[in-house]
Formats: C-alpha cells, structure tokens, sequence
C-alpha cells in the first residue's frame, strides 16, 4: 500500500508541475494562437476577395488589371484598395478627409457590409440583403487592412514620390487625350462620375460629359483647363452645387491624393482629355 | 461533551484545540478520528469495533460504496480497473466540460468565435478543450472496453442481468453525449458530420409524417440552425448528463447490491458467492481501496494531461458553412460503423431496422443466453461470436472511411490529399519560409530544402496513386485498360476506384500573394475522350498560420 501512495503522490506533484509550466508558456502559445488565428481570417478573405472583389479592385487591389469571370480585361470601377492614404495610419488620410470617426477597420468592414447605395459598390452583409455573412466580411476586411501590414506600403521604407505641382496648367508637359480614356478607367473615375458618353451613369460626381464645354464658364477668370487642374488635385477647390444623389458634400469626398498617384504627364493627358468631352445633352 | 471554553479551562489551549481538530474530523469523516486515519495509512489493525466501516454505515459519501472487495476482483485482472475508470472519466468531461461552459454560448453566430477565443484568450482555454475532447474519445472507447470485458468474464448472468442493462443504457448515453458535444464548435467539421448521421431520422417511414416531425424535433428546423444547436447543447450539458448520472448510480448500486462478480475459475458453476466474502479474503475500503483509487486517479490525471499537451490536439476547421459541403464529410470514429453500414444498405433499413435490432439484441442479451457457467472453456461459441462481432465492427469502422467506396474523380483526390479545404495539408504544413516562390514538379528534389521536398515527394505518391499512364503502366500493375461497352477506355488505379488519371502532369505552383501571404496554386492536366482537360485548386499561407502545428 506504501508504494500506491508514493506513485500517487509523485503523479499527483507531476501534474501540477506539469500544469505550472504549461501556465508559464500560456501567454506566448495564446499570443501565437491569435496571430494563427488573424493570419487564417487574411487566407479566407483573400480567397473571398478573389472571387468576388477583384474584378472591380483589381487582383492586387490597386484597380488595375482588372479582368472579368470570362477573363476578359475590363476596366477597374472600383477604387484602389491597397493604396497607402486608405490603409497607412489609424486614422488614416482618407480617414479623416470624409470624417470617418470610427476605426480604420470599422470603415472597411462597414463599406463591405453596407455597399455604397447609388455607386457601383454593392451591399455584401446578408443583413442587408447581400451573399456574405458576418465572419466573411470579417475575414474580406482582415484581407484588405493586410495590405496597410506592409512595410513596403506604410513603413519608414515606403516609397512616397511627391510631384511638386507648378501653380499653373501651362507649365505642365504637352498632354495627349488619347491616353484619357485609359487614365480615367485605372483611376477610378468612372466609379463617381461614370462613363462619359452615357450621362444618367454618374452616381456620386457629377456626369463629366460636357465638361470641355462647362469647365470655362464655372468660375469666372480661371481658364477651362486651369479649373479642371485644380479640381483634380484639390477637390475642395471648386464644389458645384448639384451631384446625382443631391446636393454636393461639402467637403467633397472626392479623393485628395491624385497629387500622389499622377505624373506631371498623366495629369496634362487627363485636361487635354476632359476638354475633348463636349457632348451636350 | 464539554464546550470549547470549557475544555480550555480544563486542559490548555493547545490540548482543547488538538481534542476540538480530532472532534471535527470525526464528524467530518462519519466515524474516524485522526488516530484511526493515522493507523489506516500505516497499516495497523483496526481496532474493535472497526470505525473503518463506519463511513459506509453512516456517512453519505461513501454509503454507495461497499465496506470491503473480495481480494480477488482489487487486482487489475479481471476487472482492468475499467468501471471505476469509466466512472472517472464522466467526472472528468464534467469537470473540464463546466470551465468550457463559462466561455461558451450555444448560438450559431457566436460558438465558433468562442472556440476562438478559448484558444486564443482564455489562459490554459487550449489545454482544457483538449482534455475535454481527448476524455470523450477516451471514454467511449473505455465504456466499451468496459462492455467488453463484462462479457468475456460471463460477469452479466444470473443475477447481474439487470446490470448489464443500465450498462448498455450507458454506453448508449456516452455515445450520444459525445456525439451532441460533437456538433457544439458549429465548425463544418461538426456541422457536417452530425447533419449526416442525423439525416437518417427523416426518413423514418412514413417520411411526410414520422420522418418529417422526427427531423424537426431532432434539428429544430428542416436544417441544423440555432434551434438545433441549442437543443443539442441542452442535451450535452444537462438531459443526457443528469441520466447518465442518475444510471450510473443505479448501476453501481446493482454491483455493490450483488457483490462484484469474482473471476469466473473461483466459483463451481452456476453458484454466485460474490455476496459471501469470507474475513480472509476481504480488502477494505479504508486504507486500500481508496488509497488505490486516489493513485489511479492521479495516474490517469497524468496521462490525459500529458497526452493533451504533447500528443493530440482538438481539431477545428472552418466556420459552419450551411451552403459548401466539403469533400470526404467522415462521421467520428466511433460512429463510422454506421456510415460504413450506410454504404451498403438502405438508410430506413440500417437506422430503423438494424441498428435497434442489434441495440434490442444486446440489450437482452443476459436474459435468452442463460447457460450457467461463466468459464471461458464453456463459453466458447460465445466468446467466439465476440470476436467475430468485434472484428465486423472494425470492419464496418473501416468502411465509414472516405477510404471505402466515396472517391470523387481522381483529380479532386489528388487535391483533397494534398490541399484539402479543411483539415491537414501535407503542403500547407511546409514551414512558411521552405514554401519557395516558383513552379515545382512531383517528386522535385529541391536543394536545401528538405521540408518541401518531402512535401513534394507526397505529391508525387498522391499522383501516382491516382494516375495511370496510357503509354505503358510502368508505375502500377493494377492499372490495366479496361474497354468499355461503348469503346471508352478506363484505367483502374486500384479496386475501389472507378477511374485514375491517364497522362497527368501536376505542377505546384507558389506565389507571392501579400507581403506576409502566399498563394499556392495545384494545377493538373490529364486526357479526357473528350481532349485535353486541366483543374486546379488553391489555396493561400499566411506566415503566422501555423499549420505546422495541425
């Protein structure tokens, strides 16, 4: 009977040894497990996002290359998701250009969800009538805030070419409008202001189709070009009264970072572009 | 007696402490004072009368259990220890099953988060979810241990029939408590596992009537949601708890009530002397019994803790998904037998006819095989059918396996071995960093990287298991040209399978997909009658996955 006691008592000692060294490495096996856990959610949405984001965000996110199911190139409707004024930063630039007061993360998870109603952003949440349920969405949104996770895209080594504007257009290189069209698609454009030569298509902006017409007669003493110049780079520089949707926000959610995204060249393409656009309705 | 002031007046503090400490334990223990104690665990004599036995007569703990064992059922022959180990067992899923309870809501948009977020936030969460689920396969499998013993040793005839039964009662409560805790994570592990051996219950005949109530009471609603999982999750923790429980101590009353049975060479046949233990052949329960089972429950302790930590971890997979089935759906391992039956019969035939057949079968059993002697030289046809039974059960758990019958085409297997939606993949598994960026061959020798060579060394066995070459069959002799009634012409790759592959070529293709992801892309290209024909599958590794780990 005395050695069923010691067996007992050692097994005993050696499980509450057992259990106290298991303890200490609890903290670094819970920090590794949730790490497994966000990287699994990244996994799951991009094969999400593969199926169902790329076709207008582009494979990468930076809405180019954009191909549809048939694999056919299309144009990139949708905005650039990995892209460093949305996802470097808490907030982030585009956090604060159209008030965003919650987490980055939040505004990407409800964008998923809600859609944008009146753009080509569709609902994705089943609550609100879309195909995914909440953990997919989640898992999108793990996805695309990845992205913001490289160093490449918002560290120290992130590499961040400002184009130093001149004031005025002129100074700008002889542009050509028949690289307009394909600028206007990788852009982005078209998801706000829609297919020029078909007017009801604008959802946000305002419809671009007269504009070669209209740009002169906005603003008293600024030349055509010069207005669409300055609307590009700083959307807030002249807000007209009327969008689609209703009145134009004040600010504008335009985004503010084509300085960032355009050449000198892409932008006098862009103008020589627009001016070419004079369909009147 | 005296009150406490009053004994202090008398004798001194630390005389009236010392009588007050061995009053209490007295009344504590229903009968022993610290000298008893003392004398038990050294081994001395009881004195007269014994208060050894007094627990039993008095107190309420242990009243159930007997005062002594005949000696010759204490050792582990015959009895394997495996009743009490059963019994410890259901004490020990309580035990774990309570702590999971505090971090689990049974709600479909919450249980798979939780799981979670016991394994990611829950100090020590991990450790208890797998003694959790490592004590419900143990116990299965020890309940029918148990079972199995009872009948080899004869130990369910005369008078011990009604035992038997609230034994076969149990084992069927265990399967069913394992099985309800199955489905709770509300992962498509679980998910599909249990809609498909509950699928059987719609199509009780009639099936618009019977089949059609028994499926809504069964899940709740037409499909698993959160009426099922609640009602699953109440069963789980309270219904099927609280009657085991209650069954358990009828059975074990019935033991205690008879005697334990004795090895079946002791007795003359036909006698049952197990009630009659003479003084010399009587262990008590104070100090051997307990002091036996208090070792025995630390050694198991020990084992289930160390099995947990090192050798077996709780799978989980994706989150319930009502809408994608996975490949290879497989029922748990102690119910495969079902699924493997299911395979070759009728669903109303096997789960209304055969099955309640074989449960009524062995339910009264002791009552039709009434011989008298429980030797093993008279008991051979019974013994034998045993056997017999057994090794049809294993079979049958062989062919509940993906394994038996259910391949998909061969490409789609070849996809599932290696880069299966859910579960184990031999490539994932490859370190993050082995996971070179580039194109790779079956069976390619990479320099310098022995983790993705021996992954692609899998790959090239995972193709040549489901592939014939229609040039010459150098790889497998069974892969011989089968024509068709209409002129097709089919390879056979093994038995089981319809077709394999002719002329396949694999490549492993891995990307860079994010700075700290990968897309790893399988493509395989094979013959068809109708040409050429190219699949592939994908898949993404992230660098903190740890699949390494799976």
């Amino acid at each position: 009977m005395q050695i069923k006691v010691v067996i007992g008592t050692i097994a005993f000692m050696l499980v509450m040894v057992i259990l106290g060294v298991a303890a200490l490495f609890e903290p670094a096996r819970l920090g590794e497990t949730t790490d497994a856990f966000v990287g699994r959610q990244v996994e799951k949405g991009a094969v999400l996002f593969h199926e169902n984001c790329a076709e207008c965000h582009g494979a990468e996110g930076k809405a180019i290359d954009c191909v549809d199911f048939a694999g056919e190139e299309k144009s990139c409707v949708g905005l650039p998701l990995n892209h460093a004024p949305l996802l470097c930063g808490e907030p982030s630039q585009r956090l604060q250009q159209v008030g965003w007061q919650s987490s980055k993360a939040n505004y990407v998870s409800q964008t998923v969800a809600a859609g944008r109603p009146g753009t080509l952003m569709p609902t994705w949440s089943q609550d609100f009538g879309g195909p995914m349920e909440d953990y997919q969405v989640d898992q999108v949104t793990a996805f695309v805030l990845n992205w913001g996770e490289d160093p490449e895209l918002c560290g120290e080594e992130a590499i961040v070419e400002a184009v130093d504007w001149p004031d005025s257009w002129e100074d700008l290189p002889q542009g050509d409008a028949a690289n307009g069209p394909g600028l206007y698609q990788i852009n982005g454009c078209a998801g706000c202001h829609g297919d020029p030569d078909n007017p009801g298509s604008a959802a946000v902006g305002p419809h671009l189709g007269n504009i070669g017409n209209v740009a002169a007669t906005r603003v008293p003493g600024i030349s055509a070009e010069q207005y669409i110049y300055e609307s590009i780079l700083n959307p807030n520089a002249f807000i007209v009264p009327e969008c689609p949707s209703g009145p134009c926000a004040e600010p504008s959610v335009m985004r503010a970072d084509y300085g960032f995204v355009l050449s000198e060249q892409d932008m006098a393409d862009l103008i020589a572009y627009y001016l070419t656009l004079t369909s009147a309705p | 007696m005296a009150t406490f002031y009053e004994q202090v007046r008398e004798m001194g503090v630390k005389q009236a402490t010392i009588a007050k400490a061995d009053e209490i334990v007295e009344r504590v223990t229903a009968g022993l004072n610290t000298n008893d104690i003392r004398s038990a665990l050294k081994g001395d004599e009881p004195r007269r009368p014994n208060p050894r036995l007094r627990p039993h007569a008095d107190g309420f703990w242990f009243h159930i259990r007997p005062s002594f064992y005949h000696t010759e059922v204490t050792h582990i022959y015959p009895t394997f220890r495996l009743g009490w180990l059963s019994t410890f067992m259901f004490v020990w899923e309580t035990i774990t099953g309570i702590f999971l309870m505090i971090f689990y809501t049974p709600r479909p948009g919450t249980a798979y988060s939780d799981i979670w977020n016991i394994l990611t936030n829950v100090p020590l969460g991990a450790l208890m979810r797998d003694l959790h689920r490592l004590g419900a396969e143990v116990m299965v499998l020890v309940v029918a241990l148990h079972m199995l013993r009872t009948f080899i040793t004869g130990s369910y005839k005369v008078p011990r029939q009604f035992t038997w039964l609230t034994g076969m009662l149990l084992l069927v409560l265990t399967l069913v408590l394992s099985f309800s805790g199955y489905l709770l994570p509300w992962d498509q592990l679980a998910y599909w596992a249990v809609t498909v051996a509950v699928s059987a219950a719609e199509a009780a005949p009639p099936a618009e009537i019977v089949g059609k109530n028994i499926n809504l009471l069964v899940r709740g609603a037409p499909t698993f949601g959160p009426g099922g999982l609640l009602r699953w999750y109440l069963l789980h923790v309270l219904v099927l708890p609280l009657l085991t429980g209650i069954f358990i101590f009828v059975h074990y009353y019935k033991v205690v009530l008879h005697g334990h049975s004795l090895p079946p060479g002791r007795e003359q046949i036909g006698e049952d002397t197990a009630k009659r233990v003479p003084k010399t052949e009587r262990t008590y329960f104070t100090p051997d019994i307990i002091t036996s089972e208090l070792m025995w429950t630390a050694l198991a302790s020990l084992l289930l803790v160390v099995g947990s930590l090192w050798f077996y971890s709780a799978p989980l997979e994706s989150q319930a998904n009502p809408l994608v089935t996975p490949l290879h759906v497989v029922a748990p391992w102690y119910l495969a037998w079902s699924q493997g039956w299911l395979k070759l019969a009728d669903k109303v035939f096997i789960a209304f006819i055969f099955i309640p057949a074989l449960a009524v079968a062995f339910f009264v059993m002791p009552y039709i095989e009434v011989g008298k002697s429980r030797r093993y030289a008279d008991r051979r046809v019974g013994l034998s059918v045993a056997m017999l039974f057994i090794a049809f059960m294993l079979i049958s758990n062989w062919m509940g396996s993906p394994e038996y019958r259910v391949e998909s085409s061969p490409d789609q297997e070849v996809f599932q071995e290696l880069l299966p939606q859910e579960g184990h993949s031999v490539i994932l598994s490859v370190p993050y960093e082995d996971l070179e960026i580039g194109t790779f061959e079956p069976g390619q020798e990479v320099a310098g990287n022995p983790a993705l060579t021996d992954a692609l060394r899998e790959f090239e066995a995972a193709m040549n298991r489901h592939s014939c070459n229609l040039e010459s069959d150098q790889w497998r002799d069974d892969c011989k040209p089968i024509t068709g009634n209409d002129g097709t012409v089919t390879q056979y790759a093994n038995n089981f399978t319809k077709d394999a592959m002719p002329d396949a070529e694999a490549v492993l293709i891995v990307e860079p997909e994010q700075h700290d992801m990968k897309r790893i892309t399988l493509q395989i290209q094979s013959e068809s009658p109708e040409g050429p024909v190219s699949t592939n599958t994908l898949a993404f590794r992230h660098l903190d996955a740890g699949y390494e780990e799976d």
